[in-house]
């Protein structure tokens, strides 16, 4: 698919399949059309030319079965509404009062966040924010989370938590995962493939199968060989895309 | 914005003035011959409460008020919605509004008198116009001022077209529309008074006028100064029920705290 | 940019803006079209503009026009004169804040035309009435915006003003005074639109000369055309003073960084 906006072209020649189940990371400099890659896969943006399919049926527009995460949380989120009824804001008027309570509760545990249902987004931090967004698109039980830099804005150690919960939530749920990061170390930590986009305008650079094993872990996982060679691999491969000044 | 402490220099200061102004009529040292002294103007508003007059003067003005914020609330924010939402219409009509809007609707005054002559509908005219432009800016920069992040959580929440407007983006522009109702109402008020004084003969706009003529300085003083309270209660009612409203959008105060 | 393409670009955004008075435009020319020419409530707009040209060519139009203005200008001038050196006094001490703050509030919070009848009482019907209540009116948003502004003072400009020894004078000569003016001139945009409406009021009260009292006259007379005619007038009056003001504002903050504008 490609992308133009105006005169520029934002994407160029972009082919990308996302398997049922991966963990799928998109690495790049700023500027590369992460973003854009991002909303064009969630429907949020129509690609200028070529085709993009999700089960099969061409996408126009958000499809059903997909949901798009956003960096930031705070204006992403209904401040006006507590935890629990943002979490609910995409189910209310299809499902029924019970069910949408227990869905909620479910959603909520698994960010572990259930004893804050009553609070208002406000007067949370900004992981706990970030964990409400999270709960709200998970409690539609998607097939495939979209997330654009979702630990963007956030600490080292409340990001370093966030991946441990993410990867979890993986495990139990099995939904396909699409991942932007300007953060190597963080993409091959999280993801079973690795896609590394640069240039301008953005092109699919390499992908990189991460063979890592799982359950990863914050401190093994980090310091084993395989994962230190994968970093470099990936690092080069920015910078080459980049043509040799990588700024990110 | 609570004062821990009560206002005592305020408290003491508007004491005396006050004793000073009664010293004042009293020693014959000023040179109005009808400035009524504090003592009589109080005199004069037990009377007029005692006689009922007052209640049934204001309730005539707090009526229309009613009546006519409510109207302009209702237009102000249809069209306010209407134009935010809609960029093809605000392209095709904003700049008609604009051009309307500087004009001084006192300035309609007398072409209310001359269509509809001497009567409640001219108050009400009057009002209503004067207090739509408020509600109605502010809505509508309310609604433009939801930030595309929340369209785009929408989207890809599929919310339907009328589930974003009620559940996303009307509460979202919550506060900017209730600061517009609250503006509208101090206009609504000024505009009653205006055309009871001019155009409508009722309600306390109309007996400040009577009294004038009539000269009783003591109770037309006790009038204007039950307007005034009735301006700051209305004020201060209307910004007790804002803020109750409100009360889940208390980040966005925190932001411009 | 070229110059060249900035004053097309400019244009462009004009006549773009300009589509949406066609709603206006189109309502004055179905107007002109069907109104009948007599009609005692909707004349049609080629009535009213015949009315306001024999309202001057009489006579009548440009001394009421001179009254309104001149007491809208003088009181604005006024108001500011007096507004913002007592905004700065007042705004400077907290305890006067305080001792006033509830009086200052109640005077804000009287609704303007209540006070015409006041002054009519206390002053009769004399020259000086009108100018008297226009500046009593314009003067609190002035006062208060003032006094607000300087109870905001960044303590940062007292401390530089303490650095290089400026007795009070000087300070607030160099440093407060120019630190208030965006809040100052905010006041004074607050103030003229307010000082307009009660210069009209005034003169539909009470009949001193100026173009309230000649519409009100012209609505007495049954001449409707003239009391169109004469509100367009105001409406142009309330766009020209608006115009000159934001000029002159933007030339004064032209030093001053954006934001405060």
């Amino acid at each position: 698919m490609e992308l133009s906006r105006g005169f520029r072209r934002i994407l160029d020649s972009v082919a990308l399949d996302v398997f049922r189940g991966e963990f799928l990371t998109i690495v790049g400099g700023s500027g590369t059309g992460k973003t854009s890659l991002l909303r064009l896969l969630g429907g949020l943006t129509p690609a200028s030319a070529g085709d993009i399919r999700f089960r099969g049926r061409p996408v126009n527009g958000p499809p059903e079965g997909v949901v798009v995460v956003f960096q930031d949380y705070s204006r992403a989120l209904l401040q006006w509404r507590t935890v629990a009824a943002n979490v609910a804001l995409g189910l209310e008027g299809r499902l029924g009062t019970a069910a949408l309570k227990e869905r909620v509760a479910r959603a909520l545990e698994m960010v572990g966040l259930q004893h804050c249902a009553g609070d208002q987004p406000w007067q949370l931090s900004g992981g706990m924010q970030q964990r409400v967004q999270i709960a709200r698109a998970l409690a539609l039980q998607p097939d495939v989370l979209m997330m654009d830099e979702p630990f963007g804005a956030l600490d080292a150690m409340t990001k370093a938590t966030m991946q441990d919960e993410l990867l979890r939530v993986h495990e139990r749920t099995g939904t396909s995962f699409v991942f932007i990061t300007h953060d190597i170390e963080e993409a091959v930590y999280l993801g079973d493939r690795v896609v590394v986009l640069g240039g301008s305008p953005g092109r699919i650079h390499t992908t990189v199968s991460i063979g890592l094993p799982r359950p990863r872990d914050q401190i093994a996982t980090r310091q084993s060989p395989e994962f230190l060679q994968h970093r470099l691999d990936i690092h080069a491969a920015v910078r080459e895309s980049a043509g040799g000044d990588a700024h990110f | 914005m609570r004062i821990s402490r009560f206002n005592i220099p305020g408290l003491v200061t508007i004491l005396v003035l006050l004793a000073g102004w009664e010293i004042l009529v009293r020693s014959g040292a000023a040179k109005f011959d009808y400035l009524p002294a504090p003592s009589g103007i109080l005199l004069a508003s037990v009377s007029l409460i005692v006689s009922g007059e007052l209640f049934s003067q204001a309730l005539h003005t707090v009526e229309s008020i009613l009546i006519g914020w409510t109207a302009a609330a209702a237009i102000g924010i249809g069209l306010g919605l209407a134009l935010g939402l809609s960029p093809l219409l605000r392209r095709w009509s904003l700049a008609s509004f604009e051009v309307l809007r500087p004009l001084p609707a006192i300035a309609f005054l007398p072409l209310a008198l001359l269509l509809f002559n001497f009567s409640l509908t001219t108050e009400l005219v009057l009002m209503i116009y004067a207090s739509v432009w408020p509600v109605f800016i502010n809505t509508m920069g309310g609604v433009m001022g939801v930030t595309s992040r929340l369209y785009d959580v929408s989207r890809t929440l599929r919310l339907s077209r009328m589930q974003t407007l009620v559940k996303v983006i009307v509460p979202a522009a919550a506060p900017a529309i209730v600061t517009g109702c609250r503006l509208s109402m101090g206009l609504t008020l000024v505009m009653a008074i205006v055309a009871e004084m001019i155009a409508n003969p009722h309600g306390l706009g109309y007996a400040v006028i009577s009294e004038l003529q009539a000269m009783q300085p003591q109770r037309m003083f006790a009038y204007v100064i039950f307007i005034g309270m009735l301006s700051i209660a209305l004020n201060a009612g209307l910004l007790w029920v804002s803020r109750h409203i409100l009360r889940s959008h208390r980040w966005a105060h925190a932001d411009h705290a | 940019m070229r110059r060249g393409q900035a004053i097309n670009l400019q244009l462009v955004a004009a006549l773009q803006y300009a589509r949406g008075l066609l709603p206006l435009l189109l309502g004055l020319a179905i107007w002109q079209t069907f109104g009948p020419e007599k009609s005692p409530y909707f004349p049609p707009p080629s009535a009213w503009f015949d009315s306001v040209v024999f309202l001057a060519r009489n006579g009548k139009l440009w001394p009421a026009l001179a009254a309104t203005v001149a007491t809208f200008a003088a009181g604005t001038a006024l108001a500011c004169a007096i507004g913002f050196p007592l905004g700065l006094l007042i705004g400077r001490s907290r305890p006067l804040r305080r001792a006033l703050g509830p009086l200052l509030e109640f005077c804000r919070g009287l609704p303007p035309p209540v006070l015409v009848p006041v002054a009519v009482l206390l002053l009769g019907y004399a020259e000086g009435l009108k100018l008297l209540v226009v500046v009593w009116v314009s003067i609190w948003p002035i006062l208060l915006n003032t006094s607000m502004a300087i109870g905001q003072l960044d303590e940062l400009l007292i401390d530089v003003s303490r650095t290089f020894h400026f007795n009070a004078v000087t300070t607030l000569r160099k440093i407060v005074a120019p630190a208030v003016v965006p809040a100052f001139l905010l006041g004074v945009r607050i103030a003229i639109p307010l000082a307009i409406i009660i210069t009209l009021l005034v003169e539909m009260l009470t009949s001193v000369p100026g173009i309230g009292s000649l519409i009100v006259t012209s609505q007495r007379q049954f001449r409707p055309a003239e009391v169109y005619g004469l509100l367009v007038l105001v409406g142009i009056l309330g766009l020209a003073v608006n115009a000159i003001f934001t000029s002159l504002e933007r030339a004064v903050l032209k030093r001053w960084p954006p934001t405060l504008q």
